[in-house]
């Protein structure tokens, strides 16, 4: 496959986006730093499907389409689908000879939300992985229904206020803990998985080109910080994103073939918790002397999750 | 290459058999399938032709039927032929997706073995999954016999992949009563059958890299009715097309199909119209009713969608007392096939006496002793000048008589 | 000082969001369809955007430019071409060419400030300007280096 050169910033840069503006995500929206990466990585030919969410809505919307490749929408929670049904037919074509051009090579990609991969995609994610089609899924994270106007998800951490998980005079907000859906995928037998942020963009660009390189089924969870519903100015989307990585709340890592765990990015100085939810104001009510308790519960969870992160890297089993 | 499959002039086959030979030949691409019963056989047939080699396809056993069909969109999307089928719940959990097929244009052929829809649970044949599919924009043709279910998925690919056309195309077949009941089918041979469909010849190919495109956009009240106005007029505008490929298909095997099948019609006064097996159940009665002196007749409905108002209209004004058999569940309201019958009969002059009859959920038999006594009710009916019977009645039903509404009359 | 067309295609932010014209029910495309092109687009991912053929429903031929209230200016006296804020702007909006970064795409930037953000230089090569402001004055503007505060 044709990867493009990601040695440094300047290389990156000259590839010629596939990506195009005017689309109408939020100023600073982390989606299209993620979705402009992922096709900036390849020269290949893509075939993307998306699922129903602020990435599909704000992209596709008649007569424009910001896509310079080909591109589909169907519905919330089957991109997964999608892209299995074209790349069975890229084979049944290609074998048939029935192709434009059947030399082409191509990839095909999917993205979804939090919500339509850890909710209600689940399903027809994990059937496309279980199958072993060869694509790659990425999941745009930002811990809530952002198109909907950020009701909860399975992805939203303990502790966040959302529409439908709120925090009160009686309620600090989400109750649960975040899915562990890169576990899970990883539980696939997945040949690559990986946690990626798009502030450490070289790590991201390898992730996407493994992945993309990688015959059969990949999965790679994105943190893609969403200014609206985070209640954050959208200056500060990669500031952030350095919060939620070096915070260690958000650690990125990769695992192959459902095994071998890699940790790509180890903070200097692991920063307090407190600096990552004091930037955000869905975690604003977690500062009251009540709400103590969670901000040192959620602080002991990402001391157990890097741990356990750690001793899995060592034991490569 | 495919492998050569040996077939006679003449086969026993069931209806899902026949249907999926009829995949089989017409060399479906890529099948992205969920098992149910009835219909099951359908996939699990190509999927063996995929195995031995006679098919040089792709079968994507998936994990929902709202995985099925999203699988057939993104593959139709990519420009090859792609068929599929369903029954019931699974029809049921498809739904989403249908409207999103049709929407998009893509020529997806879904053979649909109908069943009725839970609750209760119910493995039997009824129309309650063909009737949620009839606001979706996809083409619907209904197939009385396994023969038919045969010749007509042949036909529904030629139909869909028409450039003039591009819709998604169900055929139907009644659960069991078809679709497991063996019956003499006279295929085409393979070259034949090919032949008549020919190549599929792809639009907007997602595989075509010389020219991206994109599929699914978002349309809010500024586009979204042209959008929808501009689909209703192609399947509107498919009668035409379907009327070629049953004439070109008559032409090839001399056996002649029409949106609106009438039987017994000339000069019938009572009538019986009818989707599925019913239809022949009916013709049977009507028949021997003929012997009576009775001038019965029999319509079937044989292209659901687009609903054939002005033929119903041209097969009915003259009648005197129709019955519309409605094998789906009303959920309080009458027949929405009677509905759809009575309005093409309230344009015309003589507006014939027409009555709404439920009957056979759940695959419950409909007998000819029963089409008689439907018969025999518009024979009163016609004879009367007026409805004798409540305008709704259950038929076939246990228990105290249920019938809903009679005729206003000053 | 930056050409507000800067390496654009023909027909870049041509069109208002939304459409300028909105055409019956027999000019929609069939499914809903777009294309990105005009003519054949093969090679497109060698090409730049202003050697590409867009075809009217790409969203390159449209402006987002009204939703901004503040923009982004660059100084290229600055610049280390760093391609920090070309990696990171979310709208596509930051013209490199060559390794190069060479101005900001005014049709599409949204004025979100990332691109001043994650840019390196001291002072910055790019800063936040009133929409309303002209360039030149912006650019007289400039501050000097700042001193590290201890
Ligand atoms: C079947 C179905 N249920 C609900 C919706 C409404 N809906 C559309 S997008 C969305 C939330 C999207 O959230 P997520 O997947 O996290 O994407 P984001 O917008 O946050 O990027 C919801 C609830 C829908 N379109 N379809
Ligand atoms: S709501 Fe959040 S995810 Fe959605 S477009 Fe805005 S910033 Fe992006
Ligand atoms: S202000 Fe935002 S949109 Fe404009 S160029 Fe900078 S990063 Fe891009
Ligand atoms: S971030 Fe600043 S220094 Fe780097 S390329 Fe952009 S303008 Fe130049
Ligand atoms: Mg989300």
């Amino acid at each position: 496959m044709a990867i493009t050169s990601i040695k440094n910033l300047k290389e990156f840069s000259t590839n010629n986006d596939r990506f195009e503006g005017a689309h109408t995500l939020c100023p600073g929206c982390a989606h299209s730093m993620i979705v402009r990466e992922l096709m900036n990585c390849t020269d290949d030919n893509l075939v993307i499907a998306s699922n129903t969410g602020c990435l599909e809505v704000s992209t596709a919307v008649y007569p424009f389409t910001s896509w310079d490749t080909s591109w589909i929408h169907i519905g919330f929670e089957n991109a997964a689908t999608a892209v299995s049904g074209a790349e069975a037919m890229f084979k049944a074509r290609k074998k048939k000879g029935t192709l434009k051009d059947n030399d082409a090579s191509v990839k095909f990609v999917a993205f979804g939300g939090d919500g339509s991969t850890y909710d209600i995609g689940f399903q027809w994610l994990s059937g496309a992985m279980e199958r072993g089609h060869d694509f790659t899924y990425i999941c745009l994270d930002n811990e809530n229904y952002a198109n909907t106007g950020g009701q909860r998800s399975s992805a939203t951490p303990i502790g966040a206020h959302t529409s439908t998980a709120q925090a009160g005079t009686h309620s600090y907000g989400k109750k649960q803990k975040k899915k562990d859906i890169v576990a899970i995928m990883a539980a696939h037998d997945a040949p690559y998985v990986a946690q990626l942020a798009p502030n450490k963009w070289k790590s991201m660009a390898k992730g996407f080109q493994k992945a993309l390189e990688t015959e059969g089924p990949c999965f790679i969870n994105t943190v893609s910080p969403c200014c609206t519903e985070w209640k954050f100015d959208p200056k500060d989307t990669i500031n952030i994103t350095d919060l939620a990585t070096d915070t260690l709340m958000f650690p990125i890592y990769e695992i192959i073939n459902g095994h071998e765990l890699n940790i790509l990015y180890r903070p200097k100085n692991v920063l307090p918790v407190e600096e990552y939810l004091a930037a955000q104001g869905r975690y604003k009510h977690l500062f009251k002397p009540e709400n103590k308790h969670v901000i040192e519960e959620i602080q002991k969870n990402i001391n157990e999750y890097w741990e356990m992160l750690q001793r899995r890297e060592e034991a490569r089993v | 290459m495919a492998e050569k499959f040996d077939l006679n002039e003449r086969e026993v086959w069931d209806g899902n058999y026949a249907a999926s030979q009829a995949l089989r030949q017409a060399q479906v691409d890529v099948v992205a399938a969920y098992p149910i019963t009835p219909s099951t056989p359908i996939v699990e047939n190509y999927g063996a032709y995929v195995a031995n080699g006679y098919i040089d396809g792709e079968f994507v056993m998936v994990e929902s039927e709202h995985a099925a069909m999203s699988g057939c969109v993104g593959a139709s999307a990519a420009g090859g032929r792609v068929a599929t089928a369903t029954s019931s719940q699974g029809f049921a959990l498809m739904v989403e997706v249908l409207y999103q097929a049709s929407g998009m244009r893509l020529p997806i052929v879904l053979t649909v073995v109908n069943r009725a829809l839970a609750s209760p649970l119910n493995v039997r044949g009824d129309h309650g999954d063909m009737y949620l599919g009839r606001d979706s924009g996809w083409i619907q043709i209904d197939a009385f016999n396994a023969q038919e279910a045969y010749d007509l998925t042949l036909c529904a690919f030629k139909i869909g992949e028409n450039h003039d056309v591009r819709l998604p195309v169900m055929v139907h077949q009644d659960g069991f009563i078809t679709s497991h009941t063996a019956q003499n089918v006279y295929p085409l041979s393979d070259e034949k059958a090919y032949g008549f469909i020919g190549d599929i010849v792809p639009v907007d190919d997602m595989l075509d890299f010389s020219r991206p495109v994109t599929y699914g956009a978002q349309t809010e009240e500024d586009w979204h009715f042209e959008h929808k106005a501009k689909q209703h007029k192609a399947l509107m505008d498919s009668r035409t097309v379907i009327d070629d490929v049953f004439a070109e298909f008559e032409k090839l095997t001399g056996r002649k199909y029409n949106r609106v099948e009438g039987y017994d019609m000339d000069d019938a006064e009572v009538v019986i119209v009818a989707l599925g097996t019913t239809v022949e159940t009916a013709r049977v009665a009507a028949q021997e009713l003929r012997e009576e002196g009775v001038k019965a007749g029999v319509v079937g409905i044989r292209v659901f969608r687009p609903f054939p108002f002005d033929q119903v209209r041209d097969m009915l004004e003259n009648a005197k007392s129709i019955a519309v058999l409605d094998r789906s569940s009303p959920g309080g309201a009458m027949g929405a096939f009677f509905n759809e019958v009575s309005a093409a009969l309230y344009t015309t002059p003589n507006r014939p006496l027409i009555t709404n009859y439920i009957y056979g959920l759940g695959g419950r038999d409909f007998s000819v002793a029963e089409a008689k006594r439907i018969f025999l009710e518009q024979k009163a009916n016609a004879d009367a000048g007026h409805i004798t019977t409540d305008i709704q009645q259950f038929s076939g039903l246990r228990g105290p008589h249920l019938g809903y509404f009679q005729t206003k009359r000053s | 000082m930056q050409d507000l067309k800067l390496k654009a295609a023909e027909k870049r932010g041509i069109h208002q969001l939304g459409g300028d014209e909105l055409v019956g029910w027999d000019e929609v495309t069939q499914g809903i369809i777009l294309t990105s092109f005009e003519g054949d687009a093969s090679d497109i991912v060698h090409k730049k955007a202003e050697e590409r053929n867009y075809s009217d429903f790409n969203s390159y031929t449209a402006t987002v430019a009204s939703w901004r209230v503040k923009k982004p200016v660059f100084n290229i006296d600055v610049c280390i071409d760093c391609q920090n804020c070309w990696v990171w702007c979310p709208d596509t909006s930051i013209i490199s060419r060559d390794k190069q970064m060479l101005g900001i795409d005014y049709d599409h930037c949204k004025g979100c400030e990332v691109c001043v953000e994650v840019c390196p230089t001291n002072p910055k090569s790019l800063l936040m300007f009133g929409e309303q402001e002209d360039l030149e004055t912006a650019l007289s503007q400039w501050p000097e280096k700042k001193k590290k505060e201890k």
